[in-house]
């Protein structure tokens, strides 16, 4: 079981790093800390939940729909209904005044906690939770290797779905059903429809796909709490030479970007490989944050975890870390372009876990 | 995240109608003192600044500033890119792209002495931490009750959203074949349905067997449903949100009971009145409905959207209020009783009458 192992592996960092508890937030945007520490995944109101040494854990919860939920779902745990969520916990922190308590993720403890720091002894760990997350025991890559099948099965839907005169919605929906049925409990999608007047992805904004549109996804569903993520780009009709050029420009910047992946290099190095391609092609100015955010991103209960991709992150890369590498950028004849493919970082290299072909796909009219 | 249709459509929600909701808040920011107001919002957390500018973030978090004058500026961590794509869903005039929205508003804070903040306590540390380094010296109050009390009362253009919304869930809703056996698959075809009719989000729950357990889950992958079951369908259209759930029974007695039951919650939702206290209408509609058993066996609910959250529970069997209930607010009531010894769950939208 997953969340026994991240258990055990919590408890016995707790007990090196000299924690007697932990206070951890949760939402639906982000809920990986709280994941990693309780198993339950938040989508309606807010969670905290109180990590002890002994392993007991308290989860709070606001909505009485998600108590249901959490008590089916974690039965392992101590639930609790708290309407006045962060008063109650902040009554429950009293009883561990002589502790000491370590918080995540900090910034999005609620303020009204986080004043009690120095009353709490209650100190930022959320860098002790970080590395955990980052760094993947087996049990939790098997469940990133499911999720990236069910990646690659979802972009076959989304192709198949995807047609002149559909809305860009309704390509999402097609793939939502699907992934409801077949095990994912939550996706992270973002869409762009259209030409060079599309600057990047959002969500859908009820754009009907037309011939020679560039229609691009990024796809990221959830199994049993970890995502994986895959990026491609179709056209709608047959491509243009102009947009079969830059495809073959994207493959092979994301494709320079895995080649150095492994285990020892930083987040820098695999951003400079992916750029170097850009600027050696004259568009380095692409690579910058006025046209993209980042060159890639960690994977696993959060969507976008640490570390980012870009080059001036200096993180180490070590085996047994997920990762996308997505040189997702505009281009400035055809518009937003996107290729990226899920990786599980080894020492000698890294496994890429999606299969779907790195193609310029296109849908007949 | 949201994925589904997000958009401002201004025949469904005026430039006027905003502006009229930021004077009624601009109006009791001066009563109560306040040389602004912060809401902050994230996907769980939406509706303040919906209700104000019709934004809601798919990703990340903002803070709206609303100046005692004047129209609100948006502080988000959204990259600049995002800003033309929040431009098409909101009323927005000012936005600032940047890393650090809790710097952006406490730069613009700093010559302030009284600001209210909607659910201080909740605000996220380090947008909190950001915001004072910025301006140590403003006083920083808690405004939830006053925002509420704006909040409350909906006008027509958000009950005509409320209305959309619970249109398509009950679409949705209408999806379900009694005789459906994979409780993943159903789940996936209630939630199709509601987005490709347009819904911003859809979270379906099902109760796989009512006879063994209530309560209502997220269901992904194959799983059974037993000759009785339930679905919710929680529904958001254009951030006006609904929810509305329905029982289903594959054998003749649980299916008699249910449409006894599903007719009676569209009598009750359509007749809550203004001035009487919410338990005593729902006691007194109970009576209609095979008193005795049911005056000791129901659990009911009432959410209503009063301050960040779409909806939130503002009064329940467990914890009933005593205030009368006010005219032209919208709750979602929910509720569960056993019928004729068939377990029943019901959920739908009320539109409080004067």
């Amino acid at each position: 079981m997953i969340d026994d192992d991240r258990k055990q592996r919590l408890l016995a960092a707790m007990a090196e790093a000299g924690i007697d508890m932990l206070l951890v937030y949760g939402n639906a945007w982000q809920g990986d800390y709280l994941r990693y520490a309780t198993d339950f995944a938040a989508l309606e109101g807010q969670a905290l939940a109180l990590v002890r040494a002994d392993g007991h854990v308290t989860l709070y919860l606001d909505s009485p729909l998600e108590v249901d939920r959490a008590e089916i779902d974690c039965p392992d745990i101590e639930v609790v209904h708290a309407p006045n969520l962060i008063a109650e916990v902040d009554g429950a922190l009293d009883r561990f005044r002589n502790q000491r308590i370590g918080s995540a993720p900090g910034r999005l403890i609620p303020r009204r906690l986080a004043a009690r720091a120095k009353d709490l002894n209650l100190a930022d760990q959320t860098a002790f939770l970080d590395r955990l997350l980052m760094h993947k025991l087996d049990s939790e890559i098997a469940a990133m290797r499911r999720a990236a099948t069910l990646a690659d099965e979802g972009y076959a839907v989304f192709r198949q779905a995807a047609r002149v005169g559909r809305a860009d919605y309704e390509l999402i929906a097609e793939i939502e059903a699907f992934f409801r049925a077949h095990g994912v409990d939550h996706n992270f999608q973002i869409i762009g429809v259209g030409g060079p007047e599309v600057r990047g992805m959002a969500p859908p904004s009820g754009k009907t796909l037309k011939r020679g549109d560039l229609v691009t996804t990024e796809l990221t569903p959830r199994v049993d709490g970890y995502y994986a993520q895959i990026c491609r780009t179709l056209v709608v009709g047959e491509p243009n030479a102009e947009q079969t050029k830059a495809h073959a420009l994207w493959r092979e910047s994301m494709e320079a970007g895995i080649a150095v992946v492994r285990d020892g290099v930083t987040a820098a190095d695999i951003a400079r490989a992916e750029n170097d391609v850009f600027r050696a092609h004259g568009l380095g100015e692409y690579t910058t944050s006025e046209y993209t955010r980042v060159r890639g991103h960690g994977l696993g209960l959060f969507v976008d975890t640490k570390p980012h991709i870009l080059e001036d992150v200096t993180t180490r890369i070590d085996a047994g870390m997920t990762l996308i590498v997505h040189p997702n950028t505009y281009h400035p004849v055809v518009g937003y372009m996107v290729l990226g493919d899920s990786l599980v970082v080894t020492r000698d290299g890294c496994e890429v876990v999606t299969a779907t072909p790195r193609e310029l796909f296109s849908v007949p009219v | 995240m949201r994925r589904g249709l997000m958009g401002w459509d201004q025949e469904e929600l005026p430039k006027s109608v905003l502006a009229a909701r930021l004077e009624r808040l601009q109006a009791a920011m001066a009563r109560n003192g306040f040389e602004a107001l912060l809401l902050y919002t994230n996907l769980v957390r939406p509706a303040a600044v919906c209700w104000l500018t019709g934004f809601t973030p798919y990703w990340i978090e903002s803070l709206l500033l609303v100046p005692a004058s004047g129209t609100p500026m948006l502080a988000t961590a959204l990259s600049k890119r995002v800003a033309d794509w929040i431009r098409t869903t909101a009323w927005l005039d000012e936005i600032v792209n940047t890393p650090k929205p809790g710097t952006a508003i406490g730069q613009r804070l700093a010559g302030c002495k009284r600001v209210g903040v909607l659910e201080f306590d909740a605000l996220p540390a380090g947008l909190y931490d950001d915001m004072v380094a910025a301006a140590p010296a403003v006083e920083l109050v808690d405004a939830s009750a006053m925002f509420a009390s704006v909040r409350r009362s909906i006008d027509d253009a958000e009950r005509q959203l409320i209305e959309r919304a619970d249109a398509l869930a009950v679409a949705a809703l209408d999806q379900v074949d009694a005789a459906a056996t994979d409780a993943g698959a159903l789940a996936g075809l209630v939630e199709k349905h509601a987005r490709l009719a347009g819904a911003e989000e859809a979270y379906i729950a099902i109760a796989p067997d009512l006879d063994l357990d209530w309560r209502l889950i997220q269901v992904s992958g194959p799983a059974p449903l037993a000759r009785r079951f339930a679905v919710r369908a929680s529904i958001a259209y254009k951030g006006a949100w609904v929810r509305r759930t329905r029982s289903f029974a594959r054998d003749p007695q649980g299916a008699r009971a249910m449409a006894i039951a599903e007719k009676w919650l569209a009598q009750v939702a359509s007749s809550i009145f203004a001035g009487l206290p919410l338990e005593s209408q729902i006691t007194a509609s109970l009576m209609l409905l095979r008193p005795a058993e049911n005056l000791l066996r129901k659990s009911w609910m009432v959410e209503a959207c009063r301050g960040s959250y779409p909806l939130e529970v503002v009064e329940s069997s467990r914890s009933p209020g005593n205030d009368a209930q006010v005219a032209d607010t919208c709750l979602v009531l929910s509720i569960e009783l056993p019928v004729d010894d068939v377990p029943w769950i019901g959920a739908a939208p009320v539109f409080v009458r004067s």
